[in-house]
């Protein structure tokens, strides 16, 4: 009985920061035009595919420049698993993405997380992109800082050298509207987590901008996925720990339990398509620096790869 | 009566105090080794290395040089963000950048870490703007040894701060350098200069046909010409590394993927030959030839994901010994009994890569210089 308490203490860090970030109670922010044109909700999951589902992962600057669950979202990547073929799609959403909000009128749609949290962010990208979300995930970006640390650092083949002469120093300097110099040479390399946030966040040396950092935040994904596949029950204390509040998600315990030795199982790069809203899909010269998507084209995209 | 139950409750008490400490303590020890920081070379000396290298290979690991050496590793530096290590012509000092959080320079070393002098100077000015500070990376001498060669992010206009290849006399200033490449807007420039006879090799970063950004070997001759590229957009490689007798290349390739193959061709100057791919199964970085033909040096992970190791690949690995010759026919006049069915050679063991180091985490950008 004493031993099974002692692991019992073990666990404890890890199960009060799982009960604390899991099984968030989505509240989700319909807009005036889904009250007449429902599209499927977050309680009525709709799959045509059996046992697949669809997660929106959201990443946040939330340094001291925004309130607390006021935040924009960075990072907007819905993915698409199906369990039983393995296949994994991710798709990037352009956080300038002008699109129609569902908390009401017209903005760029890393907005909506910070108008309605993660309901609004849900609702938005449910009707505008004709899909139905199962469940969300939100990282901070010093959480992701935090949890590639806490699994020793990750592997990356960087595609080029990203250079940024104007980089937010805004995690652990004073001032949060400083800038720094970074320099994240090319080639296969092994980044920590601070690295690795600069190779994901930068976006001032790229010629597309949000669109290259996009597919750079997809392969920092694939290699978390690729690395914590090493990582073992007993090392949940310690990456709790590091994360602590900087992750939210929607997926309850249990579903998390399913997850785990599933997404170990994925072992096939081949099978995790990856897909960003490059032009023709989307152009410049949206209100406010937004970028102006061609409904047109992305919605039978969209619709292929999440029926 | 009582006092055994007092020693009883104590004796259970303790037991499982022990047990409870036990489990905590073993499940702790359960843990992947997958966190567990990269150990210091050093730390491995004085116990022999499984293998040892020819000469003296110099590396960088925590922003510290060291040196392996008759199996052997040397802390050079003090863990102060040097990096890109590269050697005189003649083998007797070093030069390597020094990196801070702003801006690098290049510096002279003597084989054991002793700094001999500074030979840029990229810090701006206090007062300054931030990005009026540069940054110098991966340092070449020529063979005369007269002519440094660098990337160096210099122009810059606003947010396009990009590299290019530079040169600049030895015993010089930067103000006497060269601008030898045009780099691409918005790429990251021109990287990984290495001096070869009659030109330079170099790395470029540009957009692919997939509107990805890509690298792509390119020789040029002369300062302000791009040259001519050596390998497709679509193969997307770097790290190129001349062998002893100038005769073949290897460099990394990667094929728009995160994947990283090591591949080796043929090299006649002005072009490169058919590829061949020695290492698929690991993500390879920083291929440097042994100066004496027997191999390859390279930075890899152990297994799957982790720290970069050292590794090895023998010459044989990728230039198999030719096949033995046909036995002389046997002396005697015509044969007259039944022919001996011929049989086939003794099957090769397939050589493998050698990894030479196991919890070390070598500066995978960082690359090697290896002295005969």
């Amino acid at each position: 009985m004493s031993s099974v308490a002692g692991g019992m203490a073990y666990f404890i860090p890890a199960a009060q920061t799982a009960l604390e970030a899991t099984g968030q109670v989505i509240h989700v922010t319909p807009s005036p035009s889904m009250l007449f044109s429902p599209t499927p909700s977050a309680t009525s999951p709709v799959s045509t595919v059996t046992g697949a589902f669809t997660v929106l992962l959201l990443g946040s600057d939330d340094d001291s420049k925004f309130s607390s669950d006021h935040v924009l979202t960075q990072s907007m990547i819905l993915i698409r698993v199906i369990p039983s073929t393995k296949d994994v799609t991710m798709l990037s959403i352009p956080r300038d993405l002008y699109a129609h909000l569902s908390t009401g009128g017209y903005g760029k749609i890393d907005g909506a997380y910070s108008y309605g949290g993660p309901g609004a962010a849900i609702a938005t990208v449910e009707q505008d992109f004709g899909v139905h979300i199962d469940d969300y995930i939100w990282v901070g970006l010093l959480g992701l800082v935090k949890l590639i640390d806490a699994i020793g650092g990750i592997d990356v083949v960087t595609s080029n050298p990203v250079i940024d002469d104007f980089y937010p120093a805004d995690i652990y300097g004073g001032w949060p509207y400083d800038y720094e110099r970074v320099a994240v040479l090319a080639g296969p390399q092994h980044l920590d987590g601070i690295h690795a946030m600069q190779y994901v966040r930068s976006r001032h040396g790229d010629l597309q901008s949000d669109f290259g950092r996009s597919q750079r935040q997809q392969h920092v994904l694939m290699a978390i996925r690729q690395k914590a596949k090493q990582m073992t029950p007993e090392d949940l204390p310690a990456m709790s720990a590091a994360i602590g509040r900087e992750l939210k998600t929607s997926i309850g315990l249990p579903k998390v339990a399913q997850l785990l030795p599933l997404a170990a199982s994925f072992d096939n790069p081949d099978q995790i398509r990856q897909i960003v809203l490059l032009p023709p899909y989307t152009h410049g010269g949206g209100p406010d620096g937004s970028i102006t998507p061609d409904w047109n084209r992305i919605l039978p995209l969209v619709h292929q790869y999440f029926p | 009566m009582m006092i055994s139950r007092f020693v009883l409750a104590v004796v259970l008490a303790v037991v499982m105090f022990v047990c409870g400490t036990s489990a905590y303590l073993y499940l702790g020890s359960k843990q992947s080794k997958a966190a567990v920081p990269a150990q210091k070379p050093t730390a491995a000396t004085p116990r022999a290395q499984a293998l040892s290298l020819p000469g003296t290979i110099y590396l960088a690991q925590s922003g510290a040089l060291y040196s392996l050496s008759a199996g052997r590793f040397h802390q050079l530096t003090p863990e102060a963000g040097w990096t890109m290590p590269a050697l005189y012509p003649d083998g007797s000092k070093l030069v390597a950048v020094k990196a801070t959080r702003s801006y690098s320079d290049v510096y002279v070393l003597n084989r054991f870490g002793t700094v001999q002098r500074q030979v840029t100077n990229n810090a701006a000015r206090p007062r300054f703007d931030i990005s009026d500070n540069h940054w110098s990376f991966y340092p070449r001498l020529s063979a005369d040894g007269g002519t440094l060669w660098m990337a160096y992010d210099q122009p810059k206009y606003g947010y396009d701060a990009i590299f290019s290849i530079w040169s600049m006399p030895f015993g010089g200033t930067l103000r006497q350098g060269r601008l030898w490449t045009n780099a691409n807007d918005y790429t990251g420039g021109d990287m990984q200069p290495v001096p070869v006879p009659g030109g330079l090799i170099y790395t470029k970063y540009d957009y692919g046909p997939d509107i990805k950004l890509v690298g792509q070997l390119w020789f040029t001759n002369r300062a302000g010409s791009a040259g001519k590229a050596l390998t497709s957009p679509a193969e997307d490689c770097h790290s190129p590394a001349l062998s002893p007798d100038g005769t073949q290349l290897a460099m990394i390739c990667t094929y728009e993927k995160q994947i990283s193959y090591l591949t080796i061709a043929t090299w006649n100057g002005s072009s490169l030959g058919g590829r061949k791919t020695v290492v698929s199964n690991l993500l390879v970085a920083q291929p440097t030839w042994a100066p004496d033909g027997s191999g390859i040096a390279f930075l890899a992970p152990a297994v799957g994901a982790g720290e970069f190791q050292l590794w090895w690949l023998p010459k044989a690995a990728y230039m198999p010994p030719p096949p033995s010759p046909p036995p002389p026919p046997t002396p005697g006049g015509p044969h007259n009994g039944p022919l001996a069915s011929p049989s086939p050679p003794p099957p090769v063991p397939p050589v493998k890569p050698v990894q030479v180091t196991t919890n070390n985490g070598f500066d995978a950008t960082s690359p090697l210089a290896w002295l005969g």
